[in-house]
């Protein structure tokens, strides 16, 4: 009797839910569109499935991280905020939420998340930004490939890395403080691993964008990179170094946007984005570590790989290693 | 006529202002305000926090020598091909033609990482050829160092200085030139004596124009000078803003600031230096066809150094862009690239609907910018060479104001003020940044064309009974379509390839061919972003095609 | 049509000094005659031109041409050039590169929306009036400078103007060009009822030309009259200097006898033109090289009779240009060229009092 109440109970619950849903899907169909800000790239099929799926017209604006939080502020402070849903790197939504532009939504499609990932009512996790070292598989000998971090201070790398600034680019830098507090026993190896790294005096780009290519074309032979390159650049001969230790990456978050212009759309988009279908393109096509669960990048071993998140470093501390970065790597 | 003269001044002033300050006033106001956007409290702390920095002096001192010899290196190519071209009897005159207006339409990033493949010392192709020439342990050319900035930032700039100096160099007076050689004077020293200090209002203004470029150039002190550790105030700027997530750009602007400072003082000096450009009137009435020096047995050899200056400049890196369009990632040529060739690249940019919306919107604002653009420009030039007054000094300050801000800051300024306004997120906002930022692009060219027409033949055409208006449209305009030409094309293929302002005003449905293109580059997806800068090169080829058309059949029409 | 200018000035600042191109002018040019403004460059006769044309703006005063004031400070009124109805030639010709012949000479007439008929019918008539038929279809870039300045004048005359100007129109031709363009313009000018303002620095040009000439220096009109009257009567010393060569000679006045005013000077005693000076005062004797006679006899009565010696001689075809040392003072003087005289030769010389004449210091 018991049980069927409750069966009864969740039967109710779940047609509440999906009328729920339903009520909620003909709003956001009334108000038309939903529109996307974003710092992640080559989502265009999600935006495409969403607007055929739900009959609401996804528009996906496109903005690099280093201008996303002036052009958020900017745009929300003369009250033309036109993002009805807006996804960046955790630290930036952070930021974002302290100036109030982000409304307090917490999606059903989060159920199956890690608890760690629903921070609080407005924002969502659903990724890790994964930095390994991708190597180029033609030309390092699988007895060369790192086994651990530590291995990529050895000599034999010298002038042979490409990685991006350890001075300036905030990810690296991120990563590096991940590396301290999440893999190295003392700041002294740590420190010592630093040294080793910046006397190969690694190639320094601007960001992980460029690091790819010279590994394919055999300018460089190992990066501190991104998995997702080798999907989405395959067949270049790319392959990520399993290392022993865990892999290390900064969250991916997203949030419906306080003043949203489509309130019931932009939820409804959320709800989308959460959803296993869009998990599994984003992880598929682009390769992304998401954490939707059970759902992995075609990687072979990533499933296998521990993937952590980095702590969130304030600006503040970033300028501060940036700086203290930039006199280690500092080598003529 | 003065009073006529002065409502002009004032009218333009009033326009290239509302243009070019506003963004600049939201940058002062977004350098002195704390937080993050332009309206905050009161402070000084950035400009104390960016120029307090250690590491600022041998930044300035790279850049200085990078903004400087980059500069010259343009203008001297840019001389020596302009004068080879117009005054002598050089074979192949068309190959000039695409020398000037090639580089201009490759994407910037796209000819850096071009040399960065040919030259740099691990598999740069280049330094592999040496290597196996001259049997060589290590890479003799490294181009991640000052002088591969230099050289790729002054190859870059090439093409603007070489459309300032081209036409001032056509339309030189001979008997200028002839007299000397009277005197007993050579052909060199006609050239070192007479020729060049007529041309200097030209010649300065290429050389400020590189100088005022490559202050505010990114791609190359990004991808050949952060490599090479070779900081310059691009990248000083880069990393200010980037470091870390709240990007403070009002910190940008406090060191932007000194730039502008720098820039305008220059483009004082430039008046100063060129006051008495009167003296420098050269087509008069009695036609403008140069005489044509031979070059004797120099002539070969001198050829050969232009086909190779080609062949650097264009042939290289469009070569790299197609074969990188082609191969499936990053390869260093071999067989095995080859038997990968496909045309997948090509297939997925041409399908991809922002991609071609992207062409689309690109095409509209090369188009409707640089004619409005020129026109605009026609009217600034005129009231900067021909009224001279102190408000003409003003303007031509102004024109240079939103220009001479580096890019990725002055892209932000653009964007406070256009917040402000109704056109923010439309494509009008684009059009009116492109053309305020690249003024100079249009005024540059035409002022050169008007230095050079004689006040009378306006003067006569007043006196003939005919309006102002009339006088531009049926002496004035005639009179400068090389000029006009030069302007279009140079504005045309900027706003075709513009990343900077595009990058921060457009929105869905605004996309432009450039920010589609750094979408892929900050995917490392290098065979699209190829593919579609050979779109981009098409489509900037068939509008100087264009241009140059009806620009002769104008000329023709004029008999 | 009078053009009238009164109370001009207008100052040019350079360096932080104000320069006076203008210096109080008032100067009327009467109807339908050829005037010319004759002065050294820089002597403001150009800006006067620029002003009455509207190319310029005075800083103070009032011009007006016919009954129509054209510019005035005081009542506000500044009618732009192409509404003054003039029409003018430029030093350059101005002659449009990019048009031709015909284009340059309809010009005037295509901006007053004139009829294309009529418009080619005044483009023909004026091009034969200044002999340039058939030239029509000529690029202006293939013309020689005669042909320009030809296509000018047409141009400045196609749309009947109520004044023509001038500004040193023949001064890029060559001697001989200009000679015979000189004699034509003056024909052309001869045949049309039109007043002409011809701005030149060329003595013979004004000379030759002009039916009225006003001299001018540093902004200022130092005199004006007939040519006769500035060449052989002059008022002022820098006038007299200036319309063709003189020798000045430093003289104090002595009497007034018989008409005429008598000298002492490095000459001698020298009977001259009358002039208003007091007896006692210090005063300039100027004497042009064509008034020096050699003579070989009897000196003609009534005459001023010097002695001299030849110190150079020059031969320039139609005359001997001779230095002749009086004293302390030398003389050009032009002489027959059939004159059989050498270097060293004592000479006597006549002088007619009528022209001896005597200016201001």
């Amino acid at each position: 009797m018991k049980k069927l109440l409750v069966a009864l109970f969740v039967l109710c619950a779940a047609a509440q839910a999906q009328a729920q849903d339903k009520a909620q899907l003909d709003k956001a169909k009334a108000e038309g569109k939903a529109s996307f800000y974003a710092n992640i790239t080559a989502v265009e099929p999600i935006i495409k499935a969403f607007t055929t799926d739900t009959g609401v017209t996804g528009e996906y604006t496109r903005i690099s991280t280093s201008k996303f939080v002036a052009t958020m502020i900017t745009e929300f402070e003369a009250g033309k905020l036109m993002a009805d849903v807006v996804q960046a790197p955790l630290p930036v939504l952070d930021l974002l939420k302290e100036k109030g532009v982000l409304a307090t939504y917490r999606s059903p499609a989060a159920a199956g998340y890690p608890d760690w990932t629903k921070k609080d009512d407005k924002v969502q996790i659903f990724g890790i930004e994964y930095v390994a070292l991708i190597y180029n598989k033609e030309k390092v000998k699988a007895a060369d490939v790192p086994k651990r971090y530590e291995d990529l201070a050895l000599p034999k790398w010298k002038d042979k890395i490409v990685m991006p600034n350890p001075a300036n680019h905030a990810t690296t830098i991120s990563w590096l403080i991940g590396l301290k507090e999440n893999v190295f026993k003392t700041e002294a190896e740590w420190r010592s691993f630093l040294q080793g790294l910046a006397a190969n005096k690694p190639m320094f780009v601007a960001s992980f964008g460029p690091t790819p290519a010279p590994i394919e074309s055999g300018e460089k032979l190992i990066a501190i990179s991104m998995p997702k390159y080798i999907v989405t650049k395959a067949p270049a001969p790319l392959d990520w170094a399993r290392i022993s230790q865990p892999l290390m990456g900064t969250p991916r978050a997203i949030a419906v946007a306080s003043k949203a212009p489509h309130p019931a759309a932009a939820r409804a988009f959320v709800d989308y984005w959460l959803s296993k279908k869009s998990m599994e393109m984003l992880a598929k096509d682009v390769g992304e570590y998401v954490l939707a669960p059970g759902i992995y990048p075609p990687i072979d071993g990533i499933k296998e790989a521990k993937v952590i998140a980095i702590r969130e470093l304030s600006d503040a501390e970033i300028q501060k290693w940036g700086a203290e970065f930039k006199k280690i790597f500092d080598v003529k | 006529m003065d009073s006529a003269r002065t409502r002009l001044t004032w009218l333009l002033i009033a326009i290239v202002g509302a243009l070019t300050v506003c963004p600049v006033v939201m940058l002062v106001l977004g350098s002195f305000s704390e937080g993050l956007t332009a309206f905050g409290h009161f402070t000084v702390d950035k400009y104390v926090q960016a120029y307090t920095d250690p590491g600022f002096f041998e930044v300035m001192v790279n850049t200085t020598i990078f903004v400087l010899a980059s500069s010259l290196l343009s203008t001297v190519l840019a001389i020596f091909l302009a004068y080879l071209n117009t005054r002598t009897d050089i074979p192949f005159k068309f190959l000039f033609k695409i020398i000037s207006i090639i580089p201009m339409m490759i994407p910037h990033l796209l000819f850096t990482v071009s040399w960065a493949l040919l030259l740099n010392p691990s598999n740069g192709l280049i330094n592999l050829g040496l290597k196996e020439v001259f049997s060589l342990d290590s890479a003799p050319l490294n181009i991640y160092s000052m002088w591969g900035m230099i050289l790729v930032e002054g190859l870059l700039d090439l093409p603007i200085a070489y459309l300032i100096i081209a036409p001032a160099m056509a339309s030189f007076d001979v008997a200028l030139e002839e007299s000397s050689r009277v005197c007993g004077a050579g052909t060199w020293r006609t050239l070192l004596r007479i020729t060049l200090p007529v041309l200097r209002p030209a010649i300065l203004a290429a050389f400020i124009l590189g100088v005022v470029r490559s202050l505010a150039s990114f791609a190359v002190p990004s991808v050949i000078g952060m490599p090479g550790r070779v900081h310059v105030l691009a990248t000083y700027l880069y990393e200010m803003i980037a470091t870390g997530f709240a990007t403070d750009y009002g910190k940008a602007a406090a060191v932007g600031m000194s730039v502008l400072v720098a820039s305008v003082t220059l483009i004082i000096v430039y008046r100063a230096l060129t006051a008495e450009s009167e003296k420098y009137v050269t087509i008069s009435s009695r036609g403008f066809r140069p005489s044509v020096i031979e070059l004797g047995k120099a002539r070969m050899p001198l050829f050969g150094l232009v086909s190779l200056l080609s062949f650097v400049l264009i042939v290289l890196p469009v070569a790299v862009l197609i074969y990188t369009s082609l191969v499936p990632y990053s390869m260093v040529p071999s067989a095995k690239a080859f038997s990968m060739m496909s045309l997948k690249h090509w297939t997925d940019v041409l399908n991809d609907p922002i991609s071609l919306l992207s062409l689309k919107n690109s095409l509209f604002l090369a188009v409707v910018g640089a004619t409005l653009g020129v026109i605009l420009s026609i009217f600034v030039a005129y009231v900067i060479v021909k009224v001279k007054t102190r408000a003409a000094g003003v303007l031509e300050s102004l024109s240079y104001l939103s220009f001479s801000f580096p890019g990725i800051v002055i892209g932000v300024g653009f964007m406070w003020f256009f917040v402000q306004t109704p056109l923010y997120a439309t494509i009008w906002a684009l059009l009116l940044g492109y053309i305020a930022t690249y003024l100079p692009y249009g005024i540059r060219p035409m002022s050169s064309a008007f230095v050079q027409i004689h006040s009378h033949l306006e003067e006569s055409s007043l006196v003939c009974g005919a309006s102002p208006l009339t006088t531009m449209r049926r002496i004035i305009v005639p009179l400068l379509i090389p000029g006009i030409v030069s302007g279009w094309i140079l504005m045309a293929s900027m706003f075709v390839r513009e990343l900077t302002l595009s990058v921060v005003l457009s929105r869905p449905g605004t996309e432009v061919l450039a920010v589609q293109i750094l979408r892929f580059s900050e995917d490392g997806l290098w065979g699209k972003l190829s593919a579609l800068g050979i779109v981009m090169i098409l489509i900037s080829t068939t509008l100087v095609v264009m241009a140059t058309l009806v620009g002769n059949r104008f000329k023709a029409a004029q008999g | 049509m009078e053009i009238r200018i009164r109370g001009v000035s207008k100052y040019y600042y350079s360096d932080g000094k104000t320069i006076k191109a203008l210096d109080d002018v008032n100067l009327t040019i009467p109807s339908n005659k050829i005037f010319t403004l004759l002065g050294p460059s820089g002597s403001g006769k150009t800006t006067l031109l620029r002003c009455i044309v509207g190319l310029e703006t005075p800083d103070t005063g009032e011009i007006s041409i016919g009954d129509d004031v054209v510019w005035s400070k005081d009542k506000n009124i500044s009618v732009p050039p192409e509404k003054r109805g003039l029409g003018m030639v430029f030093q350059t010709y101005a002659i449009w590169p990019h048009m031709n012949v015909f284009d340059n000479v309809a010009y005037p007439l295509q901006v007053r929306k004139l009829p294309k008929d009529e418009i080619r019918q005044r483009v023909a008539e004026t091009l034969r009036f200044v002999q340039m038929e058939g030239f029509e279809r000529r690029p202006a870039t293939k013309l020689s400078g005669g042909q320009q300045q030809r296509v000018a004048l047409a141009r400045a005359l196609v749309a009947e103007p109520r004044v023509i100007l001038f500004d040193e129109p023949l001064s890029n031709l060559d001697a001989k060009l200009r000679e015979e363009t000189r004699k034509e313009l003056r024909a052309f000018l001869g045949k049309l009822q039109i007043t002409a303002v011809y701005v030149t620095h060329d003595r013979v040009e004004a000379l030759a030309l002009s039916d009225s000439i006003a001299v001018m220096r540093a902004g200022q009109i130092v005199e004006i009259g007939t040519p006769q009257k500035i060449y052989f009567d002059a008022d002022h010393r820098f006038v007299a200097d200036f319309i063709g060569r003189a020798n000045l000679v430093k003289a104090t006045v002595r009497a007034e006898e018989g008409g005429c005013t008598v000298v002492d000077c490095g000459l001698g005693r020298i009977v001259c033109q009358h002039r208003d000076i007091p007896v006692g005062s210090e005063a300039t004797l100027c004497i042009r090289p064509e008034f020096i006679r050699i003579v070989s006899g009897e000196a003609p009565a009534g005459s001023n009779l010097v002695n001299g010696r030849i110190e150079s001689l020059v031969f320039v075809g139609e005359a001997y240009e001779v230095e002749i040392g009086v004293g302390a003072e030398h003389l050009l003087a032009r002489i027959d060229p059939d004159a059989h005289l050498v270097e060293g030769d004592a000479v006597s010389f006549t002088l007619n009092p009528a022209h001896c004449l005597l200016v201001a210091i």
